[in-house]
């Protein structure tokens, strides 16, 4: 896992014991920030807002403690870490971002106790959950979310259940765990989640052919530049001529390099770092990394762009950066940008094929 | 088994004598024979071609439109067969006029009342031509329907039926085949690029501006949404009726079985067809990065137009290139129509316009001397030796044709607007033509229980 130091998230807003207020500094905090946007460097925002994010859900998960000691669990029976999936455990999320989460828990000394264990954790997901909802952080559509049974075991249960999905790596099960790679402990203990990372790493190294089958999932979004060097712009509905910032560029760069770094032991989640680890270990020379640093701010900071709707209380970005704000200044660094993710896709494919075969 | 054979072979010997007691045809009726055979067999691949326009607009809309899209192809066929006998065969072919009016209309044959068989010396029977150029006509007709689709009133329908049948398309008709001004001037449209699809994609034009998009088709910055079609699959089965039965369209054009000149032109119509196709798959995959397979049938479909002026007059390498110019073009000229706002659900004005235009215009670049002398019409295109002469000829045939059909549909649906409406209500549109105009659903199924909500 990376960055440690959660205890310094919550400490930001450790006076504040209501969700209420907390998520009126949310508001008023995201609209700072996305007004001296224009004003800093895009790295900076990016920082910031997700220092921010961090701090914020940090001290909701330990509101939501409080609130379990309060209704008479008394606090935790054992060590737990609450993670955090998706673009919040790679430390890249921009306004708006929902729920991607889980927990794990130390592993108990008796099946009775475990039991007891799962019944806690099961209340305090609940309550930490819709604790997060009322910040404005919408549960994850594809139910990758703590009060969800599966994304919530023991030590022992999330090792069984990840050496079950490297043993039987269908398309849904390699989903599982590229979603596991991006995963980082916001709260709770350090040393659970690095000894999940630990059994993660072990299996990939005793799996290559797990690397085959991820590519085949991360390739299915195709980066949006056409053949002639175009942007394959919006064809139809409200953001017609716009781009698709979301699923055809910043994702499949994510994916390029998360896979990259999987391969390589790598634990970084952040996407920025996996490069600068990449080129540490030789596997990108320092012109790749260099470009490929570039492109990918270029996507953080059109990512930031996007128009993030406030809708029924909650913030949703369309991911999709409009026409108007495609500018002339913007389009020839992001066409450069778009084409460099195309050819990481392709080295990363033509690498695959000469070792696995092509399918 | 046996049995039915021996009926069938007797009815045979009772319908066909000849067969059994031969006395030996001379050659002139043997030619005819052979030629009426032909025409009526591609009459009736023509015919079939309504087929392919109703699986083609029914595919391309949405399902509650269904019914009546399907439908009405066949009720307009009805109706257009009457007028197109009563007073339409007249006007394009009728040879009683005076010199001076003759240039612009025939007059003539109105009626038409055939006589029963081939006369001495015709190289088929009047009945079977008639019958031919009915299809055609009708083919231009549901042409023009793609430009209603989805928001007409079924009543437009019928009164643009009479209009086109009667003083529309036999206009041009006769204008370029039928001994008018155009035809005098050696205009070369083989099986009507012009006459047929341009006519036809024309009055498509007049009906999309009057009507004005579809309800939920733009939003109010401009941006189009896309209203995906509710078949795909019809939509390849409606293209490739149409591929067939164009070889009724084209080789039957030829009006003769003869030495096998048809046979040429179906070549070519095949090649242009092909082209078409294979260019417009490639070019919206290249532009968009997605190989759009509504955008590859209209390239089949356009190359087919663009062969159909240019079938008899050109060399293979050049129906490819004018089927691989179609299907290129047709991508453009979908994008170019969305975006000034016209719409056009079944891109007609794409298809069977900017296709028929290039390919009359084609003419001028490709007719060998060859094939023009072998055809009797026009002179040789640029690029082989006949100068700008005869692109100039097709130019002035694609713009005199196209703004006639464009006018005359224009100026009589606005008076029809006028008088009695165009479109339908926002109600009615909404819940669907099948239930507005017809009281039932094409698919009752699927969308009875939902009909009440949408």
């Amino acid at each position: 896992m990376s960055s440690g130091g959660m205890g310094a998230h919550e400490e930001r807003f450790s006076e504040i014991a209501d969700i209420g207020i907390l998520r009126s500094v949310r508001e008023k905090e995201q609209q700072r920030l996305s007004e001296t946007m224009p004003d800093r460097p895009i790295g900076e925002t990016a920082e910031a807002l997700n220092g921010l994010h961090d701090a914020l859900i940090a001290r909701a998960i330990s509101l939501a403690e409080r609130e379990m000691a309060r209704l008479g669990y008394g606090t935790p029976p054992v060590p737990y870490a609450y993670l955090l999936f998706g673009s919040g455990g790679r430390r890249e999320i921009t306004f708006s971002s929902d729920q991607d989460s889980g927990i794990v828990y130390a592993d108990a000394s008796s099946e009775a106790e475990n039991q007891a264990n799962a019944a806690y954790f099961a209340e305090f997901s609940r309550i930490a959950v819709n604790r997060l909802v009322q910040l404005g952080y919408p549960p994850c559509e594809g139910n990758v979310i703590a009060s969800n049974p599966s994304w919530r075991l023991s030590l022992r249960e999330w090792e069984e259940k990840i050496d079950g999905w490297f043993a039987e790596p269908s398309w849904e099960n390699v989903r599982y765990l590229l979603i596991l790679a991006d995963g980082r402990a916001i709260a709770g203990d350090q040393a659970l989640p690095r000894m999940l990372k630990d059994r993660f790493y072990t299996d990939v190294l005793q799996t290559p052919i797990i690397a085959r089958r991820m590519l085949e999932n991360t390739l299915r979004h195709k980066v949006l530049v056409g053949v002639f060097g175009q942007l394959l712009r919006e064809r139809y509905g409200e953001n017609a001529g716009g781009l698709d910032i979301k699923y055809g560029a910043y994702i499949p760069m994510v994916n390029v390099f998360r896979l990259m770094a999987v391969r390589a032991g790598i634990r970084e989640t952040g996407t920025l770092a996996r490069i600068g680890a990449l080129q540490e270990k030789g596997l990108l020379t320092p012109a790749e990394a260099q470009a490929a640093t570039d492109a990918f701010a270029l996507m953080v900071k059109l990512r930031l762009l996007t128009a993030a709707k406030y809708e029924d209380g909650q913030w949703i970005g369309s991911g999709k950066i409009a026409k108007e704000q495609l500018t002339d200044g913007l389009v020839q660094p992001l066409k450069r940008a778009l084409k460099f993710g195309k050819f990481m896709q392709r080295r990363l494919e033509r690498e695959m094929r000469d070792r696995y075969g092509s399918r | 088994m046996v049995k039915k054979s021996l009926i069938a072979l007797g009815a045979l010997l009772v319908l066909f004598p000849t067969m059994a007691f031969a006395e030996d045809p001379s050659a002139a009726t043997l030619n005819m024979g052979l030629n009426a055979l032909w025409i009526m067999v591609a009459g009736v691949l023509v015919l079939l071609m309504q087929g392919g326009f109703i699986l083609l607009e029914t595919g391309s809309t949405r399902m509650k439109n269904a019914g009546h899209v399907a439908g009405k192809t066949i009720f307009t066929l009805g109706l257009c067969s009457l007028i197109y006998w009563a007073v339409g065969y007249g006007f394009s072919f009728g040879a009683d006029a005076a010199e001076s009016l003759n240039k612009f209309i025939g007059i003539g044959n109105f009626f038409f009342d055939p006589s029963l068989t081939a006369g001495d010396g015709d190289s088929y029977p009047s009945t079977i031509f008639f019958v031919f150029q009915l299809a055609f006509a009708a083919v231009s007709l549901s042409i023009a329907w793609g430009g209603f689709a989805e928001r007409a009133k079924l009543s437009s329908y019928l009164i643009y039926t009479i209009l086109f049948g009667s003083v529309i398309y036999p206009v041009i008709a006769h204008w370029i085949w039928g001994g008018g001004w155009l035809a005098e001037d050696g205009s070369q449209d083989y099986a009507g690029s012009t006459v047929v699809h341009l006519t036809g994609a024309m009055g498509a034009f007049a009906a999309t501006i009057l009507l004005k998009p579809r309800i939920g088709k733009y939003n109010k910055d401009g941006s189009a949404n896309q209203i995906s079609g509710h078949n795909q699959v019809f939509s390849a089965l409606s293209v490739l009726l149409l591929w067939v039965g164009w070889f009724g369209f084209n080789a039957g054009s030829a009006l003769a079985v003869g030495d096998g000149f048809f046979g040429y032109v179906a070549f070519n119509t095949q090649l242009g067809a092909a082209g078409g196709a294979v260019a417009a798959l490639l070019v919206s995959w290249l532009f968009t990065g997605k190989a759009d397979i509504p955008t590859m049938l209209n390239g089949a479909l356009a190359g087919l137009v663009a062969i159909t002026a240019s079938c008899a007059y050109v060399e293979p390498w050049a129906a490819v290139v004018i089927g691989l110019v179609a299907g290129v073009l047709v991508f453009l000229s979908a994008k170019f129509f969305e975006k000034i706002r016209v719409d056009d659900p079944i891109s007609a004005m794409s298809v069977h316009g900017a296709a028929g235009v290039w390919g009359t215009l084609a003419n001028g670049f490709f007719a060998t001397k060859e094939l023009v002398e072998k055809v009797g019409v026009g002179k040789a295109g640029l690029f082989y030796g006949g100068g700008g002469e005869q692109l100039w000829v097709q130019f002035e045939s694609v713009v005199v044709c196209g703004a006639y059909a464009f006018a005359a549909s224009f100026i009589l649906l606005w008076i029809m607007k006028k008088l009695i409406g165009f479109r339908v209500t926002e109600e009615q549109e909404i819940i669907g033509l099948d239930l507005s105009e017809h009281g039932s659903y094409g698919y009752p199924e699927h969308l009875k229980k939902t009909g009440a909500s949408i």
